[in-house]
């Protein structure tokens, strides 16, 4: 840090030490006006036990009433007196006015959860139980902790981009998906400390074609069904066969945490994927184009990611052959976590209507 | 490089006929890696050593390709991501991302709210206001990072992690100042212009400007003075808390440009622009006064720092209003310092040199 300008510190609460006036300055009369928006008056929180005062609490009546369409196009806040038409200021850039674009009943709880779930790889990890391990299978653990990084921070970028384009109404989905957000970045970061702590390294990139997809989502829950349906699914399989991968306290620390980070992101694209679809009939051929496409690129980075392949393999078994079976079972766990999570979201027997490379890409791994 | 006799091991297994393992044989990406923690524990700093921490100044990594790892060629352009370092590079990101994961806090359980104390309904109203207000704005300072997070390439990938960061702050922000307003039986209350504007940025160097070096500092020094200006120890706890949060955004506007300014010195101009609109010479407003402050919330201010609403404690209130106002245009001026921006005392407003103290020699 350069100079004190750049830390915050608890010391920083001194009060000025003089107040000057500039000779031009003349106080307005009392105005108040804004003391008479008729806003509700909130009941006082009481008993708010050890989750604290949480949103869920502290919105109640008006305040947690979210309408279908928000109607400000500005950063109005939900439950404020909005300013005067003519004293609104800019229309804001957002695109998403309607409810079932980005609601999930359960987001404010998320949110509240995330952060009481939060921790810090830097300190929270126990680095110093790695063991140095057989140098092919450290660069085996390395090769799949790549590829983990390398989507989450696929993932966390394109999220980024969406939250500039949901409107202010919907302040529960903005808030829970900043957790989603910090929690990712966590996921870049902690991987990649992992794989440059046993003398190894990076591996090779992912061949990206959910990467792409991912970019390319036109719509906010094409999107959400790309990373916390399908993406989500299929990674929260991996962090939960750590009783075959991790080799070390560390390792078990990491998928651990970050299952249960993934847990929420997949607890949000659930609900919000039902609230969509019962939002409007059409919306289920839409759900089913968006599927369709995901495996589709799923199936592609799959079947074309040798090295995650082998990683897997030998990461999995002590031997080959015995990798190989691991594999295949472990793709079998993916794909039904990724059917249950469908199922949850009320897309029902979609096992039956998998796109065939991706069932391909499942049953031979 | 795995050991050649490992490899022929692994290659005469029962069902590895089909496995290649060229990514063992051959990798691209640099081995032997063994970073230790530091007292910090094992942060970014730590782990950015030899190839992994040498970003580039300039990249065709178009892929999501993390810096350090293997490429291979037939990977998915994106197309998306800025090819200079110093387009997004700050050189307190690492740093910063730490120590916001070590300062994370919780709105729900880190305010003492059940020892909120019943205020004067003046002081009440003011402070609902003035929270309405915060409210308002302070996530506008997360949308503006997150519409440029998609273009900070994977070489450069500290920038990345550091916005997520500001953006779990924003949305804490808009959280505790919301749960404020709610917290006291008077609710929100008039809504205003808001910070849209902001979201105009179209660079990340006019954000950094606009954002960071203006707005958010404008916003730090007000939360600085919340001894001032909050009644409760509920409400300075919660100034004290967004305060440290505020320092870190500032910070990373800071640096990141300063070494823009060291790498690409002829954008000077550029960032006198961003300054001229946010202090009002452009534009018919001067934008950072609506930022902190401004009608409904000038007044909210002036009664909460005056105690009350009668004619002498408005005095009072709007006089330190003023001494609010002076230090936000001296740290103000302070920062341009940092940066290397010292001439910009020079061209600023009168309206907002009338505030500075003299320059130091």
């Amino acid at each position: 840090m350069p100079d004190s300008t750049t830390q915050a510190s608890d010391e920083e609460q001194a009060p000025a030490k003089q107040a000057d006036t500039p000779p031009e300055f003349k106080r307005p009369p009392l105005d108040m006006r804004w003391a008479n928006a008729p806003t509700e008056r909130p009941p006082l929180p009481k008993d708010l036990g050890p989750e604290g005062f949480t949103l869920r609490k502290a919105d109640v009546g008006s305040y947690g009433w979210a309408p279908d369409h928000w109607p400000y196009q500005n950063d109005t806040p939900r439950g404020a007196w909005p300013a005067p038409e003519d004293k609104r200021g800019l229309l804001a850039p957002y695109t998403i006015y309607d409810k079932h674009e980005v609601w999930a009943e359960n987001a404010a709880d998320l949110y509240e959860l995330a952060i009481r779930e939060r921790w810090a790889p830097a300190t929270e990890i126990t680095w110093g139980s790695i063991e140095p391990l057989a140098e092919h299978t450290e660069a085996a653990l390395d090769q799949i902790y790549t590829s983990i990084s390398e989507q989450q921070y696929n993932s966390n970028q394109v999220l980024m981009g969406w939250l500039g384009k949901i409107s202010y109404g919907y302040h529960e989905v903005k808030l829970y998906l900043s957790t989603q957000v910090f929690d990712q970045a966590r996921h870049v970061e902690a991987f990649r400390k992992r794989a440059l702590s046993n003398g190894g390294g990076l591996g090779v990139q992912m061949p990206g074609f959910m990467h792409r997809t991912v970019y390319g989502a036109f719509k906010f829950t094409e999107f959400i069904f790309y990373t916390n349906i399908l993406r989500a699914s299929f990674l929260l399989g991996i962090c939960e066969a750590s009783d075959k991968l991790a080799r070390s306290q560390a390792d078990r620390e990491l998928f651990e945490h970050t299952a249960n980070d993934l847990r929420r992101h997949s607890a949000y694209g659930v609900d919000h994927l039902k609230y969509y679809l019962r939002a409007a009939s059409v919306n289920r051929n839409r759900v089913n184009t968006w599927v369709a496409r995901g495996e589709a690129m799923m199936a592609a980075d799959l079947q074309r990611d040798t090295a995650l392949r082998e990683a897997l393999i030998l990461a999995l078994g002590d031997t080959i052959e015995e990798g190989k079976a691991a594999l295949k079972e472990l793709r079998a766990a993916q794909l039904q976590k990724y059917l249950l999570t469908l199922e949850a979201a009320s897309i029902y027997n979609h096992g039956e209507a998998l796109v065939p490379a991706f069932q391909e890409a499942i049953e031979s791994p | 490089m795995v050991k050649s006799d490992t490899l022929e091991m692994l290659r005469k297994e029962p069902g590895a006929e089909d496995m290649d393992f060229s990514w063992l044989d051959d990798p691209a990406a640099e081995r032997g890696m063994r970073v230790v923690p530091s007292k910090r524990g094992l942060t970014l700093e730590d782990i950015s050593v030899g190839t992994y921490g040498d970003p580039p100044e300039e990249t065709r990594n178009q892929s999501g390709r993390m810096r350090g790892s293997a490429p291979r060629p037939d990977a998915q352009n994106i197309g998306a991501h800025w090819i200079i370092k110093s387009e997004s590079w700050s050189e307190s990101a690492m740093m910063l991302y730490e120590e916001a994961l070590q300062r994370q806090w919780s709105s729900a359980t880190d305010i003492p709210w059940e020892e909120m104390p019943e205020l004067d309904e003046d002081l009440e109203l003011a402070m609902s206001q003035l929270c309405t207000f915060l409210t308002q704005v302070e996530f506008i300072a997360g949308d503006l990072p997150a519409k440029f997070a998609p273009n900070i390439s994977a070489e450069h990938f500290e920038t990345g992690l550091f916005l997520a960061t500001q953006i779990m702050d924003e949305a804490r922000h808009l959280d505790v100042f919301r749960k404020r307003a709610l917290a006291n039986g008077i609710g929100l209350l008039q809504a205003g212009p808001g910070a849209v504007g902001l979201l105009a940025a179209q660079s990340f160097l006019d954000m950094t400007a606009s954002l960071h070096l203006v707005g958010e500092g404008f916003v730090q020094s007000m939360f600085r003075m919340g001894e001032l200006i909050a009644h409760s120890e509920v409400d300075k706890k919660i100034f004290r808390l967004a305060a440290q949060d505020e320092s870190r955004h500032v910070a990373f506007g800071i640096m990141h440009m300063k070494h823009l300014l060291k790498n690409e010195p002829e954008r000077r101009e550029e960032i006198h622009t961003y300054l001229d609109r946010m202090e009002g010479q452009v534009g018919s407003t001067p934008n950072q006064s609506g930022l902190t402050g401004g009608g409904d919330t000038t007044e909210a201010l002036a009664i909460l720092l005056g105690g009350g609403k009668s004619e002498k404690q408005l005095d009072e209130g709007y006089t330190k209003l003023m001494a609010v106002r002076k230090r936000q245009f001296n740290e103000y001026v302070h920062r341009l310092d940092v940066v290397g921006l010292s001439d910009r005392r020079e061209r600023m407003h009168p309206r907002i040199r009338a505030f500075l103290e003299p320059k130091k020699n």
